[in-house]
């Protein structure tokens, strides 16, 4: 993606305002859908069941092309789009027409349906009133459900002006009763009629159609043909399956309970000479269903949310952040659908937070499956070397940090942070200004030692940024463990944690680096492992039994490990718990002279770990701090390890978004969980002059625990 | 049930309207149709007499301001209405006339979705054929700018008239 067509995007006020106003809105509107709903027992039951079905693929297929064709419906599998596109041609021309009616169907715009056509002299129109407007200015949607939120009411006023002949004023009512009024002509005179459909029944061959326009019944009943294009995955096997899809589509997608319309369509029914085509598209589904690292994309209902949540869909759209596919899903769909070439650049703008995985309707790992497919990604040059043979080589590496420090010397200004970098590593410190790497590491600070004494053993595995930039924050925290009655040792042979190897697809190295990691870790007997940054955390707990889940001595050991991580704030949350000695019930919070804070909770602590309260409990029964929310406090800040020097004009819009809350709350300091987002967050709040610190809990916990 | 069904319906821009006999009923449809062609091509034989529409199922359905139909049950949860739609003259007028007024026996109203699955079912696994929708609100369309507005293909009133017993012959 090049870094010009991002600018532009982020330049576009429009697009931007828009796409702000609706991440704003949508989680109010899904939070009020899904009233009296069980989300999480919702998704896990299509998550299960579409599990199930992609197992069962071709059978499902046979299944349901036996009961449409029962019904008198004539199907059509096609492995290829161009089969597709060749087979719907023919349906047309037998017919001997030459004007196609649709409603929305995302298939056709994978299979570039209308510009075949047009090409062979069938006229297309889009009758769903956000396809239309694409259609009329000749682009593609940016979103699978709102294909033209980018597009404003003036931009749809031109192309109703034109495409109508008749000047028409930017006023929505206005143009949405000038779309009423012109494309009514079209369903009346169109011969043929297309549709998608969002689930397909195999054992009564039926299909259904979940639209708000009501576009979807006039296609599918005034023309004397019906073509319904659908992919294979659409297919469950009953009625059962498909009621889920149905209750969870429009509460997921735009936050409405259901959709105006949900029609239910068996064979065709349309009088005399009304013929109903099922054309089921293949197109590498089945290849991917039977794909164990990734078939769990095709459980995806195409709701759209993994883009309505997405900070990185929020700043860019759907014009960058996919291909015609978008949001999360659209990155990791796209090099099934439409090929790796395609996919390489957008599978790198994912900066990791996770937001998707949260809201996905179907359960779907989307933020750990775009990461493995970075895996299959080309590798650009250089990258190898510095993964391959420095990172992997533990003092090669810590030299060269140290090395660094020397090298920032003339580049730090007043309080020693840095502002001005050379050449490329500027694009760094966009927006912010980036923290020194320490004089000395915490591991030249410490001691190494081994356990000694009847306490409870904590090995401390600090993570490369806390280890070379924030080593008094090491300090704090095996100060604070100690004090709470731990006995702390810190391994000095711990090395990185693989992460940055891994989100830049070098599995080999990530693998090598787990596994060095797991022999220092575990070469002493401990009661707990802990870690100060999250994204360390989830190395140690999950990836490494994934990564080396097929050697079976290295998975025992992982298992090992990961039973033993915790993060600072879940192990010190239970000291509370246990003493009972602190409040912890928040009856506290609004009494006076308690210092306010505001919290921010680091993606992958809340999401990969699903740590969120204990922080709060801690910060509150521990510290004694009173905690004053800020707007969206579980958004991303955009730091995402190296994403902000691939992405700095991406990243620093998100950071942006994440200071104006911040600033909003008036309080002084921030706390957060992970080094990664203190630098973010202190860099960009220093950048806009705001006087707030930034506090790790660690340090918030040992500066009371040493007042007393 | 009842309650949550109005308030569910209602806040899609439903208009409910309850009514004690049939004729009632049509005093209030003139009403709504202010002489326009009218379409009852949806509506079983005995609704349709009752009525006494005239020239009822006979407008093209391009041409009908008004078209009637009756719900086969309701959905509280949504204030959904599950309307067979089997013949393709009734389903054209339901998705083309500016708008549509829909008979529901109170009585027939469900919880939830789920609540009619089995029913949906049978509907689906019996018969040959089959059409049929679950109507929630009138047509709607938030594609400009994320502006919610009302009517854009499909009927841009939506009334619901409740009549016990108005389901059986
Ligand atoms: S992980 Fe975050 S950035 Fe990546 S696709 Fe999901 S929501 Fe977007
Ligand atoms: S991946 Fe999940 S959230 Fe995204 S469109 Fe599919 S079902 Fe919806």
């Amino acid at each position: 993606m090049s870094n010009a067509t991002i600018q532009n995007k982020i330049n576009d006020t429009f697009l931007r305002r828009a796409l702000k106003n609706f991440a704003a809105a949508y989680p109010v509107a899904r939070a009020k859908a899904f009233e009296g709903v069980d989300f999480e027992a919702l998704r896990s039951r299509i998550a299960q069941n579409k599990q199930i079905a992609l197992q069962q693929m071709p059978d499902l297929i046979a299944r349901f092309t036996a009961s449409a064709e029962r019904t008198g419906a004539k199907v059509h599998f096609c492995r290829r789009p161009e089969d597709a596109r060749a087979v719907m041609l023919e349906i047309i021309r037998s017919k001997g027409a030459d004007f196609l009616v649709k409603s929305k169907a995302m298939t056709s715009e994978e299979i570039d349906l209308n510009h075949y056509l047009e090409a062979n002299g069938v006229r297309c129109l889009e009758t769903d009133l956000g396809e239309w407007i694409i259609q009329l200015a000749g682009e593609r949607p940016s979103h699978m459900v709102m294909p033209a939120i980018h597009k404003n009411k003036e931009d749809v006023a031109e192309l109703f002006s034109k495409a109508t002949g008749s000047d028409c004023p930017p006023d929505i009512p206005f143009l949405v009763q000038k779309a009423r009024e012109t494309l009514r002509s079209g369903f009346l005179e169109g011969q043929v009629g297309m549709s998608g459909a969002n689930v397909a029944m195999a054992d009564s061959g039926a299909l259904a159609i979940i639209t708000n326009e009501g576009n979807g019944r006039l296609v599918t009943t005034l023309p004397r043909t019906h073509i319904a294009l659908i992919g294979v995955e659409k297919i469950v096997p009953s009625m059962t399956e498909a009621l889920d899809v149905i209750e969870v589509l429009p509460k997921n997608a735009t936050g409405q309970k259901l959709t105006s319309y949900v029609s239910f369509i068996k064979g065709s029914t349309g009088g005399d000479g009304h013929e109903l085509h099922i054309v089921l598209l293949d197109n590498g589904r089945m290849d991917l269903a039977a794909n164990p690292d990734f078939g769990q994309a095709l459980q995806c209902v195409k709701c759209g949310a993994c883009a309505n949540v997405c900070p990185i869909y929020e700043i860019v759209g759907g014009h960058v952040f996919g291909h015609i596919y978008v949001g999360g899903i659209g990155l990791v769909l796209t090099p099934f659908f439409h090929g790796m070439d395609k996919a390489e650049e957008i599978l790198k703008l994912c900066i990791g937070c996770r937001k998707c995985n949260e809201v996905c309707a179907a359960k779907i790992d989307i933020e750990g499956l775009i990461v493995d497919l970075r895996d299959k990604i080309r590798k650009p040059f250089g990258q190898t070397f510095m993964f391959g043979t420095m990172m992997k080589n533990r003092t090669l590496f810590h030299t060269t940090l140290r090395a660094a420090y020397l090298a920032q010397k003339p580049l730090q200004g007043d309080g020693g942070r840095i502002r001005h970098l050379p050449l490329m590593f500027d694009a760094l410190a966009a927006g912010k200004s980036l923290p020194p790497i320490a004089e000395k590491p915490y591991r030249d600070l410490v001691q190494e030692k081994r356990f000694s004494s009847q306490k409870e053993r904590v090995l401390f595995y600090s993570g490369c940024l806390a280890d070379f930039v924030y080593p008094e924050l090491c300090m704090d925290t095996a100060e604070s463990l100690e004090r709470l009655g731990y006995e702390v040792v810190f391994p000095k042979k711990q090395s990185c944690c693989g992460i940055p190897a891994r989100y830049s697809g070098e599995m080999d190295v990530a693998r090598d680096m787990a596994r060095i990691n797991l022999d220092v870790l575990l070469e002493q007997e401990a009661d707990y492992v802990v870690t100060i940054c999250p994204t360390c955390s989830i190395s140690l707990k999950h990836d490494f039994p994934k990564l080396l889940a097929k050697e079976s001595d290295y998975h025992a050991k992982a298992e090992k490990l990961a039973a033993k991580v915790f993060n600072y704030s879940e192990l010190v949350a239970r000291k509370i718990d246990f003493d009972s000695a602190q409040p912890t019930d928040g009856s506290l919070s609004g009494v006076e002279g308690r210092t306010i804070i505001t919290y921010h909770d680091s993606c992958h602590l809340k999401r990969g770990c699903g740590v969120f309260e204990e922080p709060r409990t801690v910060l509150t029964g521990l510290v004694g701090a009173q905690i004053r929310e800020m707007t969206d406090c579980d958004k991303c800040c955009g730091f995402g390890g190296s994403y902000s020097l691939k992405y700095p004009e991406i990243a620093r819009e998100v950071l942006l978004n994440k200071i104006e809350n911040i600033k909003a709350t008036g309080t002084t300091t921030v706390a957060v969980d992970c080094p990664g987002c203190r630098m973010q967050i202190e860099g960009g709040l220093e950048a806009v002059g705001a006087n707030l610190r930034v506090e790790h809990t660690a340090s918030l916990v040992a500066q009371s625990l040493r007042r007393g | 049930m009842c309650d949550r069904f109005r308030l569910a319906a209602e806040a899609v821009g439903a208009v409910i309207k309850h009514f004690s006999c049939i004729g009632e009923a049509r005093d209030y449809l003139m009403g709504i149709a202010g002489g326009g062609a009218v379409s009852c091509s949806t509506l079983p034989t005995h609704l349709r007499d009752a009525l006494a529409i005239d020239a009822s199922g006979t407008a093209v359905p391009a041409d009908a301001v008004l078209c009637i139909s009756r719900a086969e049950a309701g959905i509280a949860a949504t204030g959904s209405l599950l309307i067979d739609l089997k013949g393709p003259e009734g389903r054209a007028a339901t998705a083309l006339a500016p708008i549509h007024a829909v008979f529901l026996d109170p009585t027939t109203i469900v919880p939830t979705l789920y609540d009619l699955g089995e029913r949906l079912n049978r509907m689906l696994t019996s018969g040959d054929q089959a059409y049929f929708s679950l109507t929630t609100g009138p047509s709607r369309t938030a594609d400009i700018e994320r502006v919610l507005t009302i009517g854009v293909h499909g009927p841009i009133e939506l009334h619901i008239l409740m009549i016990e017993g108005c389901c059986h012959e």
